[in-house]
């Protein structure tokens, strides 16, 4: 007599990290117009959500010591695939415009939105890791992706975008490091493993949920 | 009064015979000026003079006093970085020391010329965001031939920003009902319980886009494939027309554009020797 209910192939509850990510022969994932939907709907997040760190605790240039649009960047990629990175290098021209900073400085900030909002994307997708956070080994692997991508963004920022733009001098510029790397870690710290605690259930049962990159 | 994506422009205003294309270029080309500006005194006038616009526009100008905090605090990070962190430069010359702190004349000129380069081209994104509107944006992104698809990515999330912010005053409605509220509580406390708040947006925008979906294919849009490529009507550009005047505005930014390139590499305009802010600045620290 089974103690168990049996185990359905394919039933979100009982999918693994390696089955979350696999596309099975002969299912068919097409790119719909619910991933441009899903794109408009994270930038407005990203918007809104952006725009309340650069406005709430400004640095300066964008620069902020606690921004929370890098939830809807990371989790939106981890998410959505390619449609979650474009969301978070789009989404900060707005809302860095509603907090004052020059087209031309968003604009020159795009490579390090892009590498924060690719490399946990990425990651979770080459690692196989589970966006469910079933295990340290998820929880490591977005942490790291988390420090890594946002040191990037950390030193493209203030050592290419606004030394280039000659707004900080030599000596200012490990501000601004810290600003922005801190700024990033500890809100992603905040927000990213409990929304994919939360939601990721839920999200990749749903038909907008991209396992590749596109679909 | 109509809403723009920042603030609100009364029903009538000089603004609205000007086309959405034309504050679109104004934007992308006034906001390069400073940056080939070096006396501060020009970049002041050209604050000045995008206020004025902003004034004759008849925007509501409390819409800036959100805007009073930024430009305070990036002027405040902007000095203290160029000056006490500006580090020990013997070859400087000293303008005062203040606790033990070195604060150099060269420094102080730098700060005030990034200081005034980087006001104008706020005030320049502000009056964009407060004279345009969501319809605007589309409008001038369609007059460029942008492809449908990318127009309506935008159209649909600056739409989505909206009910972001009514979904989020939602949410908190439904919390302090429920006993929650931060009011009064500390920054740290208010971060933590941030999260409360976005799960919820989270959860109604996922929500929400299959119903976007679902109400987008019952009629009939589709982005990609056969039905992609049928031709479909720009009903908002008929409200709009490019007249003489607009092309005479597009002409008259562009060249103000290209004078100012030739006047700064051709005769050294706009630089720091010419500038009288900063003779006067250095005779007042004298």
């Amino acid at each position: 007599m089974a103690t168990h209910a049996p185990s359905i192939p394919g039933a979100p509850g009982k999918m693994t990290a390696e089955q979350i990510w696999s596309v099975e022969a002969g299912e068919r994932r097409p790119v719909g117009v619910i991933h441009i939907v899903i794109l408009a709907l994270l930038i407005g997040i990203g918007f809104v959500v952006g725009a309340f760190g650069s406005i709430s605790f400004p640095l300066g240039f964008g620069v902020n010591f606690f921004w929370t649009g890098i939830a809807v960047q990371q989790v939106g990629a981890i998410w959505f695939g390619a449609w979650g990175v474009l969301a978070g290098t789009i989404f900060p021209f707005f809302s860095n415009a509603v907090a004052g900073t020059p087209f031309y400085i968003s604009l020159a900030y795009v490579p390090a939105n892009a590498v924060q909002a690719f490399l946990p994307a990425w990651a979770f997708r080459f690692f196989k890791a589970d966006p469910r956070l079933q295990s340290g080994r998820d929880y490591l692997i977005l942490l790291a992706t988390m420090i890594v991508s946002s040191a990037f963004g950390a030193l493209w920022s203030p050592l290419v975008v606004l030394r280039g733009f000659g707004l900080l001098t030599t000596e200012s510029v490990p501000l601004f490091i810290w600003g922005w790397f801190g700024g990033n870690v500890i809100a992603g710290l905040v927000f990213n493993f409990i929304l994919l605690k939360a939601l990721s259930g839920v999200v990749i049962r749903t038909p907008s949920f991209v396992k590749r990159w596109l679909s | 009064m109509n809403k723009t994506l920042l603030g609100y422009v009364p029903e009538q205003s000089p603004i609205y015979a000007v086309h959405p294309f034309v504050k679109l270029f104004f934007l992308l080309v006034v906001s390069l000026f400073p940056m080939f500006i070096a006396s501060p005194e020009w970049n002041l006038a050209l604050m000045l003079f995008i206020l004025g616009l902003m004034w004759l526009s008849r925007v509501d100008m409390r819409v800036l006093r959100i805007y009073v905090p930024m430009v305070i605090s990036m002027g405040s990070v902007i000095f203290l970085s160029y000056t006490v962190l500006g580090g020990v430069h013997p070859e400087f010359g000293l303008a005062a020391r203040i606790a033990g702190v070195n604060i150099y004349w060269e420094r102080i000129r730098d700060a005030s010329v990034v200081y005034a380069r980087i006001l104008p081209m706020i005030f320049t994104m502000v009056f964009f965001l407060s004279t345009s509107r969501e319809r605007d944006v589309i409008v001038a992104m369609r007059s460029v031939r942008i492809p449908f698809v990318v127009t309506y990515v935008f159209a649909m999330a600056l739409r989505a920003a909206g009910m972001v912010l009514e979904d989020f005053q939602i949410v908190r409605q439904a919390e302090q009902a429920r006993g929650f509220d931060t009011a009064g509580k500390s920054i740290p406390y208010r971060i933590r319980k941030y999260v409360m708040y976005m799960i919820p947006l989270f959860a109604l925008s996922l929500r929400r886009s299959e119903e976007f979906a679902n109400a987008l294919l019952a009629r009939g849009y589709a982005f990609t494939g056969e039905a992609s490529r049928v031709k479909r009507a720009d009903y908002v550009l008929t409200h709009y027309s490019f007249r003489p005047a607009d092309l005479l505005l597009t002409a008259a930014i562009g060249l103000a554009f290209a004078a100012l390139l030739v006047l700064r590499f051709g005769f050294g305009y706009f630089e720091l020797e010419r500038s009288w802010f900063i003779a006067w600045l250095k005779t007042a620290l004298d």
